[in-house]
């Protein structure tokens, strides 16, 4: 039960963030708002991070430097998200993200991108991104 | 639209790849130091882009409300939540709830229009698709195992 609920509200902060990001990007424009909530972001997590103490700052050395980077994608995850929600709304503009999040992962999955554990598709699995691009269809109409 | 829609498409797509770089961090540090890291280097990245785009106007704050400067302690939050979601529940059955939660909210914001947003008028219409895509996520997230090819 406490699982669920954190999974709920988690998924209420990421639609929230997106509404607030787009608000705030009225008023100071959409990179000045990827900046500053990066940066407040950062400075609150670095703040946690001295207190709990589980940066072993050493270990970043054994990951590969490319995956280092992937928080950088940030600022183009936001100012599409910004871009979309004052263009299509913000069921939309979800739907969308949503959408070709879990196709791309999907083809990372069949490739074994990166990495990742190559899995095989299913017929559920293409049933559901149909389901999904259907949905996506219906709320744009 | 069409822009709205492809900008929706390629944050997706982006978000996907960011999501398993960092994972691969988080395989190694602890999830705080990888928060921390991930948060630091969009901050960065926004910041050089910024700069390119709107020059030294980037750093002008004047129309910065209060509230503005606190909204980034949502992303802590985003994180917190998902990893605890993710250890209590399993990533399968976790990351399911988090989307279909993350839909029904985007529908009930565009329904009230709140903190600003043009209000979209809920219709059955949007609901029928919502629900749609809620059953293709349980479908695909659900439906067979998918087997790990060797």
């Amino acid at each position: 039960m406490k699982g669920i609920l954190f999974a709920i509200i988690g998924g209420a902060f990421i639609t929230l963030q997106g509404v607030a990001n787009a608000q705030i990007s009225q008023d100071i424009g959409t990179w000045q708002t990827a900046t500053v909530t990066q940066f407040t972001g950062f400075m609150v997590a670095l703040l946690i991070v001295l207190i709990v103490r589980d940066g072993k700052w050493q270990k970043f050395k054994q990951v590969k430097p490319l995956y280092l980077t992937g928080g950088a994608f940030a600022a183009v995850i936001i100012f599409g998200n910004i871009t979309a929600i004052h263009q299509i709304g913000v069921t939309l503009t979800i739907s969308a993200i949503l959408i070709a999040q879990l196709s791309f992962t999907f083809m990372i999955d069949i490739n074994g991108w990166f990495g990742v554990v190559k899995k095989q598709m299913k017929l559920p699995q293409f049933i559901g991104m149909g389901m999904m691009v259907a949905g996506v269809v219906i709320l744009g109409l | 639209m069409l822009v709205g829609l492809s900008m929706a498409l390629i944050a997706g797509s982006f978000l996907s790849l960011q999501n398993i770089f960092n994972t691969k961090v988080n395989e190694h540090t602890g999830s705080w130091a990888a928060t921390t890291l991930i948060l630091g280097m969009g901050f960065i990245a926004s910041l050089i882009i910024g700069f390119i785009v709107e020059g030294g106007d980037l750093l002008v704050f004047q129309n910065m409300k209060t509230w503005y400067w606190f909204s980034g302690f949502i992303g802590v939050g985003v994180v917190t939540c998902l990893i605890q979601g993710i250890k209590l529940l399993g990533p399968t059955y976790a990351i399911s709830i988090v989307l279909t939660s993350q839909l029904c909210f985007a529908l009930l914001w565009d329904s009230l229009g709140w903190l600003g947003l043009e209000q979209v008028p809920f219709s059955l219409q949007k609901l029928l698709g919502v629900l749609i895509i809620i059953g293709g996520i349980i479908v695909f997230k659900f439906g067979g195992e998918r087997v790990a090819v060797k």
